[in-house]
């Protein structure tokens, strides 16, 4: 038996499945574990492709921080049950839109996979197998072929948290 | 007949099996003794005998504990979230226990060799906090819900913190592994990190306090505002498992630092036949400050536990990732 494989659709079906349920379930709370759920077989299948950085990394940032942020913003509005699903519903068509083109983009790769010439490819630019470990080739990736994109990304982020403090700030000037 | 069942097995697993088995076993040990250490010890500071009863010096009191835990009539009370409610403790005393795994204990022996052993230390106390928030969500009680609230804000600031000062001692070993970090120790100038990074260890160490929820920070069970806070509601062994959990947490957290930053299995000379000696010496003497800190120390108000970490040992742990890599570039 390959177990790769076996490994390979468990967590598949795990991700597809606790995503489903998180989308369809009524209870906030509820959501939030089944996308954490859906993380942490992410993280995993991360791990079968060889990286234990990005598997760590994956679970450091999205479990134990966003998440649990998410997790925060659920008890201080206090929503035992999902009391807002007008808002999701008028909301459809857009949804459905959404959804139409990335299924068309989906699909059209998916009938391009068949004929063997996808141009969606996942790739990998280096092996992580061949030299040093993949901490050691994603920082090499980052720091030389990618550095501006990198401290692009620093920088964006460093606006979203001066936006956060500035919020926090205009509230209590118009509270005083 | 046991030579065909072992060809069946593959050695290996079986050997890593056992290993993993008795790790636990004596992580288990250590955690209950650690209590009965922990009453014995506060209770000389605050001239009393502590237990006393349960067999000679009262050494058997952990297991009478136990006995009495396990078999309590386990209370779920009818408004709670089932689901949430049982599997609450399990996550939090998983999560606290599973980074032994990674701790090289001495030179050849570490049960699971991962390339970033560090960070996965740091994604399991980040996980833990799932536990605690969702013990105090599915309790449907005031106190618990305000216990988990403060935990998961107060486990939240202090990994920063503590993530920063970890991140230094990974740029001066070069590397995420717990082993290639004491390596990297025992080849630098004063043999342990302890001197280079003693704003790390600092910082390390107030963080480790507060990821524990030990007092001075133990805000999320704070008796005389909050009952027991997020395990208000739990009994019997539930309970039992939050409490493992704080222990066990206390334990990976003492191991870490000893690795990280006291030169792991190194010691002045080798003692023959018992390589894990230096260690577990180490060991012990953080897990005393630990339980010295508790016994000494009053209780901290929410706004000054919440400031220390964001004011003053988050910007003190980037200043000292600063100043490591300069150090590092000129070096």
């Amino acid at each position: 038996m390959n177990w790769d494989l076996v490994i390979f659709y468990y967590l598949a079906f795990a991700m597809v499945i606790s995503s489903i349920l998180g989308v369809l379930s009524n209870n906030p709370i509820y959501t939030v574990l089944l996308v954490l759920v859906m993380i942490v077989h992410q993280a995993f299948l991360l791990l079968t492709l060889g990286s234990e950085f990005l598997t760590a990394i994956q679970i450091i940032v999205y479990a134990g921080a966003i998440l649990v942020l998410f997790l925060f913003v659920v008890y201080l509005i206090n929503l035992r049950k999902e009391t807002t699903r007008s808002i999701f519903v008028r909301r459809c068509s857009l949804a459905l839109i959404i959804f139409l083109i990335f299924f068309g983009m989906f699909f059209t790769n998916l009938m391009l996979v068949f004929r063997n010439k996808p141009f969606i490819q996942a790739y990998l630019p280096f092996n992580f197998n061949e030299k040093a470990s993949d901490v050691w080739w994603i920082a090499n990736y980052l720091f030389k072929n990618y550095l501006l994109q990198f401290e692009i990304i620093g920088v964006i982020l460093l606006i979203a948290v001066l936006g956060s403090v500035f919020l926090i700030r205009k509230v209590k000037s118009i509270n005083n | 007949m046991i030579e065909q069942l072992l060809n069946l097995l593959n050695i290996e697993i079986v050997k890593v099996i056992l290993a993993a088995v008795i790790m636990v076993a004596v992580t288990l040990l250590h955690v209950a003794y650690l209590t009965y250490a922990e009453r014995k010890i506060i209770a000389r500071m605050q001239q009393r005998l502590g237990p006393n009863r349960v067999g000679p010096r009262g050494l058997l009191q952990p297991f009478a504990d136990m006995l009495k835990l396990i078999f309590k009539e386990d209370v779920i009370p009818k408004a709670v979230d089932k689901p949430t409610f049982w599997v609450a403790p399990f996550i939090s005393l998983v999560c606290a226990g599973a980074g032994v795994a990674l701790i090289p204990i001495w030179k050849n022996f570490v049960l699971s060799n991962i390339n970033v052993g560090l960070l996965f230390i740091l994604a399991l106390s980040g996980l833990g906090s799932y536990g605690i928030l969702l013990a105090g969500w599915s309790s449907n009680s005031r106190y618990a819900l305000l216990g988990g609230l403060r935990e998961g804000a107060q486990v939240i600031s202090y990994e920063i913190a503590m993530s920063l000062a970890l991140l230094s001692v990974v740029l001066m070993a070069g590397s995420f592994n717990l082993g290639d970090i004491v390596n990297a120790q025992l080849n630098s100038p004063f043999k342990i990190y302890l001197i280079p990074q003693i704003i790390g260890f600092f910082v390390f160490m107030i963080s480790a306090v507060a990821e524990c929820n030990r007092t001075p920070f133990d805000l999320p069970e704070a008796e005389q505002e909050l009952v027991a806070g997020y395990f208000t509601e739990y009994s019997g062994m539930r309970f039992a498992l939050f409490y493992l959990a704080e222990y066990a947490g206390m334990i990976v957290m003492s191991a870490l630092a000893v690795t990280c930053f006291l030169g792991g299995w190194a010691g002045p000379f080798d003692i023959p036949y018992i390589p894990f000696f230096w260690f577990f010496l180490k060991f012990y003497f953080i897990l005393f400050c630990y339980i010295w800190i508790r016994a000494t120390l009053p209780r901290y108000r929410y706004d000054q536990v919440m400031g220390l970490g964001w004011k003053i040992l988050i910007p003190l742990g980037l200043a000292n990732v600063f100043l490591t890599a300069i150090f590092k570039l000129i070096f």
